[in-house]
């Protein structure tokens, strides 16, 4: 497994998400709690009875900003470790899309940065999911990240 | 935007239903001279119209960061057009 400063995990896979492991692998005898995030595939979207989903990501760039999201967490919260995972490809109901387990210390650290981090991912990584229905698929709605606004034409040399 | 002479060949990915409509993920491009992710993006809209329609909820980013439309593109830089992102 990758690890960072922190100890921290981020991965993309492509096989079932082992959420017992990771939640177990965050925890240290100095932490008081661990709080996950398990999200996992809906039978229905918007009323529509949902076969599968497929996720696709722009990997390099999504393990980057996935990164980002564990520094972010680091510094906003006294937290001790994150693992983050997505899972990519074609996944069934019920099935695990994304976990998050944050340690800290204390409880009210580890619940903000896992609220945090999930909030996050949704709107800043690039993963995509297709939604497949009886009657077709379609690219789900999704949220658009914050880009950076234009930059100044005359930029003074710095 | 200083002057540039030589070839600039860039790298473009496509994701999504960004992806569907180009009808392929990777692509790279070369311009002669300075040009802009706006440029590159309307360089595929002149050859897939129904991008123009996504234009508007279209992010794009330049070596794996969100980048302003108007970036400049450098040779061997990889730009991607990202419609909105839906993972979790």
């Amino acid at each position: 497994m990758a690890t960072l400063p922190h100890n921290d995990i981020f991965q993309l896979v492509r096989e079932p998400i082992d959420t017992v492991a990771l939640a177990g692998v965050v925890r240290a005898p100095e932490d008081g709690a661990v709080v996950t995030f398990d999200g996992f595939v809906r039978n229905q979207s918007h009323n529509r009875p949902t076969l599968y989903l497929d996720y696709e990501a722009y990997e390099s760039m999504a393990l980057t900003k996935m990164r980002e999201i564990g520094l972010q967490i680091h510094e906003k919260y006294r937290i001790h470790r994150v693992a983050m995972v997505h899972r990519l490809g074609r996944l069934e109901i019920g099935e695990t899309s994304v976990f998050i387990a944050v340690s800290a210390p204390h409880r009210a650290a580890a619940f903000d940065a896992c609220r945090f981090a999930i909030d996050t991912l949704k709107r800043t990584v690039p993963i995509w999911k297709k939604e497949y229905f009886e009657d077709g698929a379609v690219w789900a709605d999704g949220e658009m990240p914050p880009a950076p606004a234009a930059t100044p034409r005359a930029k003074p040399a710095s | 935007m200083p002057p540039v002479s030589q070839t600039i060949r860039v790298t473009v990915l496509f994701f999504g239903r960004l992806k569907d409509l180009a009808g392929h993920a990777e692509d790279s491009a070369e311009f002669s001279d300075a040009t802009t992710i706006e440029q590159l993006f309307a360089l595929y809209t002149a050859r897939y119209p129904e991008l123009a329609k996504y234009r508007s909820s279209v992010v794009a980013s330049r070596n794996q960061e969100f980048a302003a439309w108007d970036t400049p593109l450098r040779s061997g830089d990889e730009v991607a057009f990202l419609p909105p992102v839906s993972g979790g």
